[in-house]
């Protein structure tokens, strides 16, 4: 018996590691994906480095930058020196804010709060669903139960009412719209996990281990969870597209990042009413939003493909 | 079977409470309803203290529940001040279908919410259907013509649609076609709102007014859909009994509609179908954006002056529309399928 | 499965149709006269056509907010306030430079007349006999005196009993014209409180008080069909539209046909003036002035309603910079601060810099002072008298060991932070340093919960406040009685300055019931605490709005915007 487990042990790891080597062959073999890694690695490094990008401080008007030459306007459209704006007038790529801030460093620092949006929440509600639905799965009866009906009260709403409803009560902020998002999406990764730690519950790997006399812990960690890893990617990958959606929803309604944070959803509601006299103000954070979430959706999509077999075959 | 159908159903009663129990409890964490008050400045604290007893608001949270339960007719509530209730309460609660009244403007909730169900249920009718003829025509068609130059496009196009935040097409479409249109001397369409007030309220001014919202609407769940219709087609045409069927010397067409098309479509409207409860609460964006009135804007009005009544009556509206949907959908599967009966 | 879907779509979106169709209830058909072009007749004045005034135009104004409802018993919010004067008035109005302007009263009431008695408590008001209810009732003093009743009555769960509870003691008529008030005391306010958000119908709302025990649930509330003023309500869809049309019924017969107010968000609402589709709007912001004017459609207007943006000043020796104690040095710190040069750099120049508390609340402000100039060479002898001097070299002055740092505090709004940039520079020159504090909102505006103004954390905060607008009263902010201490939390007065020669002032003004005698009290208040550099203002904040260039004869007010509704028309 101790063989056998053992022999089975090496070879699920080995049908893992083939499996990762596979899935790593066809995501880079999809062109979809492969953009989208692009994009998102082009993101994450201007999010790194920001700083240094940025010509100006997101959060300062030009009326605090000590020496500065040039016309204090609000709005002012975009000036870049290429496109014969005057060498005499300080650069702006994407203009000036209506506060007097420069749009185009608001955008680059944008790009880490909107990641760091989007990882965070995702890791949040994985976190919380991953033990949520491995506790129902595994315990199954009475455990299962209340969990699952917490569950279906949340999936009795329109997340994005529920969002802000919660958010409502938590208070107006960055951090809390994320914990209201977070929320909200916790059922569909618990479902996830529930369901894939049923179907390996009661299979013979799991039984061994559980007749060998493992814990519970052992069990569930070991043996179980790592089965349900592979939807889970995929789910958090859209889900970071799908927050970042949302974040920027509630922002749009005032609901989420506060000023002065250079968020791009809030960037977009405070400046909505601009649209017919400085729409680059609402175009160019529009399109970061579609940009990012763009990268996360052609990931996301190459993954469950390069991840699940079945639909390997059909695109 | 019988049986099945009564345990099913009331496993959603206790289900439907729970339901109201958390939002109640989520409401109590609402802003203060009174301090939103008054026209120009704060109302004044005597003011504050009558308004708070009178509506019942200075109550401890389990009689406020039990109030909006099951009505206060049964007692006598304190409007004078004098700490002795004498006022028979009128309130007949929730469960005698009285969702009670807004803080607000004092009209009865269930008016409120049931004057703008027609105006939502119109937009996003109209949008659904958008939806479901747009997805089907371009998934099975750039399934048929799988990796052609009109497949790679509207793959691109859905990708970009898919990720596109509502409130920039919105803004965008409104500023190309009603303020640019205008400009330029080209027929344009109308901003905001449900008709012009100079033509009045006819049925042409309604479609005319709905087109951007709609459009704004279905362009980015088209994307999403149309992707998954396009792989479940690309899945039913990979299969062996359309092989088959194309073997047997079927012509295309007729293969594509009368066996894929059918199979594939399947889950697709079973997928549409158990989003229409969720249409009750309206597009709370584009709502907002295009001046709408539906029930996504009255939460979103609501919410900013902690209307907790009317917040409750539509999220608990949407919540029972739900529960009715899943219990309506199980019950036709436990007809489908008997397996599910035992299970 | 897949066909009943289709069915159950199709049928809820014809049904849908067809009731969104019909939508609201109380309307029948399409106003059919809407089409028609403006009449000539609708140019002329309405005064020549007494007999059959013919109407015609629709002026569409655009709400960013809903009216909660429309019975001035159960108003909580200005954009419910502001439509009643379409269609319910009251005793008078007020006009752009808030003079009232007679309604239903047939004269003001003073003492000559004999409206006002000796002692002040008693007002005797003659009402015209002529005016009607839109459903052909006459008005009478009854129903004011219905209305006092409602206002006061515990039955009724209305939003405010300012001030009937407090002050009145009784309301009669002796007779359909003449209504007769009681109050406890003296009444300033009088003029300005007194039914000036309308008068309710007896006929109507009596019999629904009687059969119900409470107005609350009134169908009037929100469908008020029988009203008093130029236009009469006749549909409300929720979140959508409300619309009135002319009341043939009123003294002064509208000009327009319609009024018709749509309910939008604020980006919808720019829209829809920039593309022309809307004739007023308004809650907008500084910034938008630029847009509505170039765009050629619309003019940007603005209307005194009150506000100020302001300086309060911290007095409290305890917590306050021991400078601040020193008229001088308040002095010094105003004409250290170029305010027309924020007012023009960072609000376009669309507004001024008042010199009292009470310059947007005309006729009180006094005409005779004007703001402190820009001097920074003054300021500069001031400090230098005073004693700050800069004696370690550091560039700011100091007295005693003590460096001339002021903290500066204002909330998260960035005109604010633009402000306060701008000062800490214009400072700088003079030798004045500055420490500026940003709080969250919540936080700045708390005053119980060890918020800074309560705790005393500051030397100068930044705010826009008003008066009791429009009557002037804000006298809690300043009474000594009201600072605020352990003994009394519920003071008004954080910033714990206290001038007995001011509480007089604002005591005697407090009964004083002849407008023109408490006007000059004002002016003497305004004196004192301009001298005395009590509150320094840094702009007018006046109600914005906008008017198309086809809805010709606006005249806004900060009372009451609408008060001239009648003369309203439509030129293309």
């Amino acid at each position: 018996m101790g063989q056998n487990l053992a022999k089975l042990n090496t070879e699920t790891s080995l049908d893992s590691v083939s499996l990762w080597g596979i899935t790593r062959k066809r995501l880079f073999r999809r062109k979809s994906a492969v953009m989208g890694m692009i994009i998102l690695g082009m993101l994450i490094l201007v999010a790194l480095t920001a700083q240094w990008l940025a010509p100006y401080d997101p959060t300062k008007s030009m009326l605090d930058v000590p020496d500065y030459t040039g016309k204090i306007e609000k709005r002012l459209p975009p000036c870049v020196h290429a496109f014969g704006c005057p060498q005499s007038e300080p650069q702006h790529l994407m203009g000036l804010d209506g506060n007097i801030r420069d749009e185009f460093s608001r955008l680059l620092y944008g790009a880490r709060i909107s990641l760091v949006i989007g990882f965070a929440t995702v890791s949040f509600s994985i976190l919380i669903g991953t033990v949520l639905g491995a506790l129902a799965g595994y315990f199954g009866g009475w455990v299962d139960n209340t969990i699952m009906r917490v569950m279906d009260v949340v999936l009795a709403f329109p997340s994005l009412l529920l969002a802000i409803a919660i958010v409502t009560v938590l208070g107006p902020g960055l951090i809390n719209a994320l914990i209201a998002i977070g929320i909200v999406s916790i059922p569909a990764y618990a479902r996830v996990v529930r369901g894939s730690v049923l179907s390996v519950r009661e299979m013979d790997y799991v039984s061994a281990t559980r007749s060998l006399g493992g814990n519970t812990y052992e069990i569930l960690f070991r043996r179980i969870l790592p089965n349900a890893l592979t939807p889970l990617i995929v789910q958090g990958t859209l889900g970071i597209a799908s927050a970042i959606l949302e974040t920027a929803a509630l922002s749009f309604l005032g609901l989420g990042a506060q000023h002065p944070t250079p968020e791009w959803g809030s960037m977009l509601g405070q400046e909505r009413n601009q649209v017919f006299t400085a729409p680059h103000l609402v175009f160019y954070p529009g399109l970061a939003i579609m940009l990012t979430v763009l990268a996360f959706n052609l990931l996301g999509d190459g993954l469950r493909d390069a991840l699940d077999p079945r639909l390997a075959h059909v695109s | 079977m019988v049986n099945y159908i009564i345990r099913r159903v009331l496993q959603s009663i206790p289900q439907l409470f729970l339901i109201s129990l958390v939002l109640f409890l989520l409401m109590q964490a609402f802003g203060d309803p009174i301090a939103s008050l008054g026209v120009r400045t704060p109302p004044k604290p005597a003011d504050r203290e009558r308004l708070r007893r009178q509506l019942g608001l200075d109550q401890p949270v389990y009689v406020q529940y039990v109030v909006w339960l099951a009505g206060n007719d049964w007692m006598k509530i304190d409007m004078d001040g004098d700490g002795v209730p004498e006022t028979p309460g009128k309130r007949l609660g929730v469960l005698r279908g009285d969702f009670g009244n807004s803080l607000i403007n004092k009209r009865p909730v269930s008016e409120l919410v049931t004057e703008r169900l027609p105006n939502t249920l119109l937009l996003m009718g109209v949008v659904e259907i958008v939806i479901i003829v747009f997805s089907l025509a371009f998934g099975v068609y750039s399934a048929i013509r799988q990796y052609s130059l009109f497949d790679n496009l509207f793959t691109g196009f859905s990708f970009i649609g898919y990720a596109m935040p509502i409130p920039l097409l919105a803004l965008l479409l409104m500023y190309l076609f009603s303020i640019n249109f205008k400009e330029w001397g080209l027929p344009y369409l109308p901003t905001v709102g449900m008709f012009d007030p100079q033509v009045g309220r006819t049925p042409g001014q309604i479609a005319l007014h709905m087109i951007l919202p709609v459009v704004s609407l279905s362009i980015i769940s088209i994307a999403g859909y149309s992707r998954y219709v396009r792989s479940s087609m690309l899945e039913v045409l990979g299969l062996d009994y359309i092989r088959t069927a194309r073997a047997k010397g079927l012509q295309k067409h007729i293969v594509v509609i009368r066996h894929a098309l059918r199979n594939a479509t399947l889950p697709f409207v079973t997928l549409i179908g158990l989003d229409i409860p969720f249409l009750l609460a309206g597009a709370v964006l584009t709502e907002t954006i295009f001046a709408w009135p539906g029930t996504g804007r009255l939460f979103v009005t609501s919410i900013s002056q902690s209307d907790f009544p009317v917040l409750m009556g539509i999220l608990m509206m949407t919540g029972l529309a739900v529960v009715f949907f899943q219990l309506v959908t199980d019950i036709a599967y436990s007809f489908l399928d008997p397996r599910i009966r035992i299970a | 499965m897949k066909r009943n879907l289709y069915a159950l779509l199709s049928l809820l979106v014809l049904a849908s149709m067809v009731l969104a169709a019909c939508g609201g209830g109380a309307e029948t058909e399409p106003p059919a006269v809407s089409t028609e072009p403006a009449a000539p007749a609708a140019t002329e004045p309405a005064a020549t056509e007494p007999a059959a005034p013919v109407q015609s135009g629709i002026a569409v104004v655009t709400f960013v907010q809903q009216p909660t409802t429309l019975s001035p018993l159960y108003q909580t919010q200005w954009f419910s306030s502001i439509t009643t004067q379409l269609w319910l008035k009251g005793l008078w109005s007020f006009d752009s430079d808030n003079n009232p302007v007679l309604e239903i009263a047939a004269e003001l009431p003073t003492t000559e007349n004999g409206g006002m008695s000796a002692d002040g408590q008693t007002l005797t008001i003659k009402l015209r006999d002529d005016v009607l209810w839109s459903d052909g009732e006459p008005v009478t003093a009854n129903d004011f005196v219905f209305t006092y009743e409602m206002f006061v009555s515990d039955k009724n769960v209305v939003s405010s009993t300012y001030p009937y509870a407090d002050y009145v003691t009784s309301m009669e008529a002796p007779d359909d014209t003449t209504l007769v008030i009681h109050f406890n005391a003296p009444f300033a306010a009088w003029l300005t409180t007194l039914f000036n958000t309308g008068v309710l119908p007896e006929h109507v709302l009596r019999p629904v008080f009687e059969a119900e025990g409470t107005l609350d649930n009134a169908a009037w509330n929100t469908a008020p069909t029988v009203g008093v003023g130029p236009f009469v309500f006749t549909e409300w869809e929720t979140d959508s539209h409300l619309i009135f049309e002319a009341n043939p019924n009123w003294i002064r017969p509208a000009k327009l046909q319609q009024v018709f107010i749509r309910i939008a968000d604020d980006a919808a609402q720019e829209v829809a003036i920039l593309a022309g589709d809307t004739d007023i709007g308004t809650f907008l912001d500084w910034s938008q002035a630029d847009a509505i004017n170039s765009n050629g459609k619309a003019k940007f207007v603005t209307q005194p309603s009150g506000y100020d943006e302001g300086w309060f000043l911290n007095f409290d020796p305890e917590t306050a910079h021991p400078a601040m104690q020193d008229v001088n040095v308040r002095k010094a710190i105003v004409l250290a601060t170029d305010r027309e040069k924020i007012v023009n750099d960072l609000l376009g120049g669309l507004t001024a810099v008042p010199a009292t508390f009470w310059d947007s609340t005309p006729p009180y402000g006094n005409p005779d002072i004007s703001p402190y100039p820009y001097d920074p060479t003054e300021a500069g002898s001031l400090l230098d008298a005073a004693g700050w001097v800069d004696s370690n070299g550091d560039g700011t002055r100091d007295k005693d060991g003590v460096e001339l740092v002021l903290r500066y505090i204002s909330n998260q709004r960035q005109l604010r932070k633009d402000v306060q940039a701008v000062v800490q520079q214009m400072w700088a020159q003079v030798g004045i340093g500055v420490e500026l504090v940003n709080y969250g909102d919540d936080f700045f505006n708390s005053y119980a919960d060890g918020g800074p103004i309560a705790t005393g954390n500051y030397d100068i905060a930044e705010w826009s406040d008003v008066t009791s607008f429009p009557d002037p009263e804000q006298s809690s902010y300043w009474l000594c009685s009201q600072v605020v201490g352990p003994d009394n939390p519920d003071g008004g007065n954080w910033q714990g300055y206290c001038n007995p020669e001011l509480d007089k002032l604002f005591d005697q003004q407090a009964t004083e019931t002849n407008p023109e005698a408490r006007k000059e009290l004002y002016y003497q208040i305004g004196q004192i605490m301009f001298d005395d550099v009590v509150w320094v203002g840094m702009w007018k904040d006046p109600d914005l709005w906008a008017v198309s260039n086809r809805l010709q004869g606006v005249k806004f007010s900060g009372a009451s915007p609408f008060w001239n509704a009648h003369e309203w028309s439509i030129s293309e």
